[in-house]
């Protein structure tokens, strides 16, 4: 039996980065499409949250079973912000600050209806439902939690799917052609408002699918969005918030900086500093935005893409 | 002479009616009147209760002589403070004044702070930034103890401690009502002066605002800090009306999305609008809140989300079928000549 000593702060770092790209990914593209900021991104990680807990406490299975349901939940929760709030608002010409406000309304009543759900399930099912973990309904592997690797392993293999779906496939490249030229596009062919509730379902199922992953490392709670948006958009940001590329490089940027960044600081200054972590995001923002605002995508790639000879 | 609980509900509507006046009169001049979609609006209520809470408790024990740890030691010194205060009621009233001022100078200063990054960019760039720093005001308000207390929260002076308990209340709605009459007055007047159309013509068309000279960065910072100014006097006023600041009380929900919400109630850019969507807003929530425990035996959660729930949901549909609000922008009516005789004929 291998033992491997390991600090559960590298657990942490790596857990946490790879539920920010798979988040950051999810709101890039639903950026890339409809250009609207969407504040309700976080909430539908929540749900995903919520879908282990019932999986694991409820139906007494494992909580990876979640992880498809969450994908198809917070999926639709997605399309239908998109199809029934965002898409009739961007018809009628509403400004970009209303549409924000929508999602911001939108992520009002999901974390009411997830309070809701919380105090349901305490109510009936006598399970604590907030500030929960579930730690311990995680298998091990190698002696360490399967999350760590399972978490890692998983966003691989979404990313790079997503990333051959985007270049290979007919549907992909109409999709990109939608995000470079929506009239265009639509002049050809392309059923412009199919490729954007698209996209709005998959950047709302990779949120669920990170929600679910979330609650067997870290603590669940019905308001867990409004700590986590600033990092997700941080994340979305320092990468540019153009491109997927981006949206992964931001998530481990932030990631690592979030939890490796503060145990550091906290060794040179004092444990004092633990509880400003949150603002390390706010800072990425800031310096991003006065540094390069438009963020890793706007330097590094380019030079990157060039050097391999890439096309545009 | 004890009041009756409908004269309280009364006296208490009123007063958060006047603090909300006066904030989202702010966040109107902003938004309404130069587009900036300021999600952060609480960073600078919250800088203001921060400097409520941090700043007059401090001056007047160290003039009452009272010695302690102001943060540790809060309630007794506040209580000997507001002792203190019934026989120096003149300088109460000073300190009170003092704090406002000190708070509109920190609120335009964290103003400029969060402008500069993020005012070149896009609006929802900015509009992100700004909710993100918005977030930092309760990091700090909660961790950084000397500020408010932390998760403890701290007590404020009382200017107003003379006063025989039953008028406290009463009396300190009639001042913050005037501090709100006088907050609208002057957004009335900013917005109907060539300052004014200046604003409208930056959120309508900004190239067109550039090509005629106008540096718009600027209109845009100096808006933002004069908001940032007002709401920060908002909050100072918030936390000397309700004795107290605790930094978890200044969340996005009450301080950044109430306010938007009640300026797109009442419609964007019009301070009737403000007065009017404000008013139903706060009497709406305050019967929520009233009613609230005979409803709690009927649902098997608590009652506080359905208030959240039914309120996102009827922003929805204000933003659905109603996007203009009660009342729409019209073109305002400019102050008449005479009134700038000299200016005019220059």
């Amino acid at each position: 039996m291998i033992s491997l000593e390991y600090d559960p702060i590298f657990t942490d770092a790596i857990i946490y980065s790879s539920l920010l790209v798979l988040l950051s990914m999810g709101l890039t593209l639903t950026y890339l499409t409809t250009k609207v900021p969407n504040f309700a991104h976080a909430s539908f990680a929540t749900i995903g949250v919520y879908l282990a807990l019932i999986a694991s406490r409820i139906w007494e299975s494992s909580p990876y079973v979640a992880i498809p349901i969450a994908f198809v939940i917070s999926g639709a929760v997605a399309l239908a912000l998109y199809t029934f709030i965002l898409k009739p608002l961007i018809r009628k010409g509403a400004s970009k600050a209303i549409q924000m406000i929508a999602t911001l309304a939108f992520d009002l009543i999901l974390i009411a209806l997830l309070n809701i759900t919380a105090d349901y399930i305490t109510k009936n099912y006598h399970i604590i439902s907030r500030e929960f973990t579930l730690r311990s309904y995680d298998g091990l592997f190698m002696d360490m939690p399967m999350i760590l690797f399972v978490a890692p392993i998983l966003i691989i293999i979404i990313a790079s799917t997503l990333i051959i779906v985007l270049k290979k496939t007919k549907f992909g490249i109409a999709m990109r052609a939608t995000i470079e030229n929506p009239d265009l596009s639509g002049v050809v062919g392309i059923n412009v408002r199919l490729v954007y509730g698209v996209s709005w379902f998959l950047g709302g199922g990779l949120a669920g699918i990170a929600g679910a992953l979330m609650s067997m490392w870290f603590q669940g709670d019905p308001n867990l969005g409004v700590f986590l948006i600033p990092s997700i958009f941080a994340a979305s940001i320092s990468g540019g918030f153009t491109s997927i590329y981006g949206a992964i490089v931001g998530g481990i940027l932030i990631g690592m900086s979030e939890i490796l960044g503060t145990r550091f600081l906290a060794g040179e200054f004092g444990s004092w500093l633990i509880a400003y972590r949150p603002l390390i995001p706010l800072l990425f923002i800031v310096v991003t935005l006065l540094v390069a605002p438009r963020g890793l995508a706007g330097i590094n790639w380019y030079r990157i893409r060039r050097l391999f000879g890439a096309r545009n | 002479m004890a009041l009756g609980t409908e004269i309280i509900f009364i006296v208490d509507l009123l007063a958060i009616y006047a603090i909300y006046l006066i904030i989202n009169s702010s966040l109107n001049l902003e938004f309404g009147y130069t587009g900036i979609p300021n999600f952060g609006k609480v960073l600078a209520v919250g800088a203001g209760a921060f400097v409520a809470a941090s700043i007059p408790g401090r001056i007047l024990a160290n003039m009452a002589g009272i010695e302690g740890d102001y943060i540790g030691n809060n309630i007794s010194i506040i209580t000997q403070v507001n002792v203190w205060l019934v026989d120096n009621t003149g300088i109460g009233f000073v300190v009170f004044f003092l704090t406002l001022g000190i708070a509109a100078g920190v609120g335009a200063g964290v103003g400029l702070l969060t402008a500069f990054p993020a005012i070149r960019l896009r609006g929802d760039y900015l509009a992100i930034t700004l909710l993100a720093l918005g977030e930092g005001v309760r990091i700090v308000g909660n961790n950084f103890t000397p500020l408010a207390g932390g998760t403890l929260g701290v007590q404020v002076p009382d200017p107003l401690s003379w006063l025989p308990g039953e008028l406290r209340f009463p009396v300190a709605t009639i001042g913050l009502i005037i501090i709100a009459a006088i907050v609208l007055l002057y957004t009335e007047r900013t917005v109907r002066s060539p300052l004014g159309r200046m604003l409208r013509a930056v959120r309508d068309n900004e190239v067109a605002a550039e090509s005629l000279g106008k540096d718009v960065t600027r209109i845009r910072i100096k808006t933002i800090m004069i908001a940032a100014a007002i709401a920060a006097i908002g909050g100072a006023l918030y936390a000397f009306y309700v004795g107290g600041t605790i930094a978890i009380a200044y969340d996005r929900t009450s301080w950044t999305f109430w306010p938007f919400m009640m300026i797109l109630i009442g419609g964007l850019a019009n301070n009737k609008g403000v007065l009017v969507g404000t008013l139903l807003f706060v009497t709406l929530r305050k019967f929520i809140i009233y009613f609230k425990d005979s409803l709690q035996p009927f649902v098997p959660f608590d009652v506080v989300w359905l208030d959240l729930l039914l309120l996102g949901v009827i922003l929805i549909a204000v933003l659905l079928y109603r996007p203009q609000g009660i009342f729409t922008e019209k073109p305002t009516k400019t102050i008449s000549k005479e009134n700038f005789p000299d200016k005019e004929k220059g």
